[in-house]
């Protein structure tokens, strides 16, 4: 199995990497990562460079279509599944993170604890509504910690704002939207806003940060993986 | 990126936004509204499938019925036809349309000396205002609140106004009517036009339309994407329409125009004009319309309810900047490059977008603005009208595999 770290978690959230890989560590999954990982080609497709990402995308092909493809961002699942079909005809063999953990908790390969924690889940837009699913990151809250709803969830989730290149060309609108996303959360009573998508997670976290002038340490805002790897942190 | 919209108007509007979703909510989604949805979905593919057909159909039948009909393939081409009409006017009344917006009737009024008096409540408002910005296809002065309101009228009419809506109303009713009282001729949009039957469908709370219409002339600006069959389905998208737009299952008026005015009780002698319109003259309006066709006919099928803004996570930040004129949000966007171009296009908000599809599911014709979005951006890269760091980042990622190294 492939995984596909994308390019956010490689230069940005590595924790979420080293996260997934740990879980993979302990499913004792076969994996292997690129070292050359390039970009998936989303950005390029959705800021409307459609010819460099074609040239992306084919270049990718070679390491991509024989394998299993597991991916953390949201937008390189929805990329990699509805975009490469589209454009290049090419029916990739990927599961997003999510779905991946689900099916080793549930087919028993992995067996995380209940933790004390109380989240809420904000859904990607990449992979909510643009890939309809909605479910398997909350089958998998739902048995590692007490999954409470925010205002605004599934269909009707509030876009974080980063999305379609506009936290690169409009950061103040981005910055806008994830404070307002931040509002649905205080308005829970969770601990914590757990997301599948590492550009959601990256413009959230930024948001956070500026709000309440917090660094890494006091990190609202986190990946389905770091939560799932609390859980089973014991045995397994 | 030029804001016109200020911090208060955004509160205002998302407060008002936030009170019709609720009530639209209750709606939404129940079985009737899906299967309205279903029948209006056929209804609006066939009209798009079809459009020169009915174009035609329409203009012989409205012709029949007694109409005067001039086909407008531009904004000049309508304004001239109207201008030919009202010429001789120093006043001429009016209900919101966002057609008659759209080809920017109130400048030629304006530049010609000649008094447009606006009807419909919130438009009215709006028109005091210095922007005269609308935001909000059906509610145009929802990014108003009552204070702000009350200080408009206040300087308008010379005089303090509380900030009470009954008052406001009351004041603009009383004025509206001395106005209407001085015109001769009503311009009104139309929501719907039936082909086969040529008769046209306007729906309204206010009463309004009834007032503008039944003046000496009635002309009606419609655009050729507002075709149906027959009345019975015109009928079917405007419920569909006041359902999406305000939460409501029916309009207090639903008007539908067929001909002027007529009796034929003198020994069955048709005469025009015996309470409404002597004169009906039904401009038909194309305006980029036929471009979008090629390109996107799925755009077409909007019946302008207005339901994609109300959700739209950028337009609850830049409101009416987001979009073109009264074509608002991501889908004025995609229209404003065949109503216009794509310098306007990129600067209705191309690029502001977060493709987020919040718009399509709240869409009563799932219409696909995000994937249009995504394509007119190759096409505007093309002609070199992108973002710089849009263009940076690119090649980040084609020489490096990263945006951020």
């Amino acid at each position: 199995m492939l995984y596909f770290r994308g390019c956010v978690v490689r230069d940005k959230l590595p924790h979420v990497g080293d996260a997934t890989l740990k879980i993979l560590d302990k499913a004792h999954i076969d994996y292997h990562v690129l070292e050359d990982e390039g970009c998936c080609g989303s950005f390029l497709l959705r800021t409307g460079f459609k010819d460099d990402a074609l040239e992306v995308m084919k270049r990718n092909l070679g390491d991509l279509k024989d394998d299993m493809i597991v991916v953390s961002c949201a937008g390189c699942f929805n990329t990699l599944k509805n975009d490469y079909k589209e454009l290049l005809g090419v029916e990739l063999d990927v599961i997003h993170t999510s779905q991946l953990f689900r099916d080793l908790i549930k087919d028993g390969v992995l067996k995380p604890d209940k933790t004390s924690l109380t989240v809420c889940y904000h859904d990607p837009c990449h992979l909510g509504r643009h890939c309809g699913e909605y479910q398997a990151p909350r089958d998998v809250l739902d048995k590692i910690t007490t999954l409470v709803e925010m205002e605004n969830i599934k269909e009707n989730s509030n876009c974080c704002g980063a999305g379609g290149g506009v936290k690169s060309a409009y950061p103040e609108i981005a910055d806008k939207l994830a404070s307002k996303r931040l509002k649905d959360f205080e308005g829970t009573d969770a601990d914590l806003m757990v997301t599948s998508c590492s550009f959601c997670l990256l413009n959230l976290d930024n948001a956070f940060e500026q709000v309440n002038n917090k660094k890494d340490k006091d990190r609202k805002v986190k990946d389905l993986s770091e939560i799932l790897l609390i859980s089973l942190k014991d045995g397994n | 990126m030029k804001a016109n919209i200020n911090e208060k108007e955004i509160q205002a509007m998302n407060k008002s936004f936030r009170i019709l979703n609720e009530r639209r909510r209750k709606l939404l989604g129940n079985p009737q509204t899906e299967e309205l949805k279903k029948r209006v979905k056929k209804i609006r593919e066939y009209s798009i499938n079809h459009l020169n057909d009915l174009k035609e159909k329409a203009l012989k039948k409205l012709e029949d019925n007694g109409m005067e009909v001039i086909y407008a393939s531009d904004a000049d081409e309508a304004l001239k036809a109207i201008y030919a009409i009202v010429k001789d006017e120093k006043n001429v009344a009016k209900s919101k349309s966002n057609t008659a917006s759209e080809i920017g009737i109130s400048d030629l009024f304006k530049e010609k000396g000649i008094k447009l008096i606006e009807t419909d409540l919130g438009d009215r408002i709006v028109q005091f205002t210095v922007k005269k910005k609308s935001s909000h296809p059906i509610g145009p002065a929802a990014h108003l609140d009552m204070g702000e309101i009350a200080g408009l009228l206040s300087k308008e009419f010379n005089r303090p106004v509380k900030e009470d809506p009954q008052e406001i109303l009351n004041l603009v009713r009383q004025d509206v009517l001395e106005e209407i009282e001085r015109c001769n001729i009503g311009i009104t949009g139309a929501n719907s036009l039936a082909a086969e039957d040529g008769s046209l469908v306007m729906v309204h709370n206010e009463g309004n339309i009834s007032l503008v219409s039944m003046l000496d002339t009635h002309i009606i600006i419609v655009g050729i994407d507002k075709l149906v069959r027959t009345i019975e389905e015109a009928i079917s998208v405007v419920k569909l329409e006041t359902i999406y737009a305000t939460g409501k299952k029916v309009p207090a008026y639903m008007n539908v125009i067929s001909s002027p005015s007529k009796t034929a009780d003198i020994e069955q002698i048709l005469l025009n004009g015996m309470y409404g319109a002597s004169r009906v003259v039904v401009v038909i309006l194309d305006n980029g319309r036929s471009k979008a066709l090629k390109s996107y006919p799925e755009s077409l099928l909007c019946i302008g309810c207005g339901s994609c803004i109300v959700t739209c996570p950028i337009y609850s930040i830049l409101g009416y900047d987001f979009g073109y004129n009264r074509h608002l949000g991501g889908r004025g966007v995609v229209f404003s490059r065949y109503l216009k171009n794509e310098q306007i296009c990129y600067k209705s908000g191309l690029f502001t977008c977060t493709l987020c599809g919040q718009c399509t599911l709240d869409c009563p014709l799932e219409i696909r603005t995000n994937h249009f979005i995504q394509d007119l951006r190759c096409e505007s890269i093309n002609k070199g009208l992108y973002k710089d760091k849009h263009r940076k980042t690119a090649q980040k990622i084609k020489d490096k595999g990263s945006p951020f190294s």
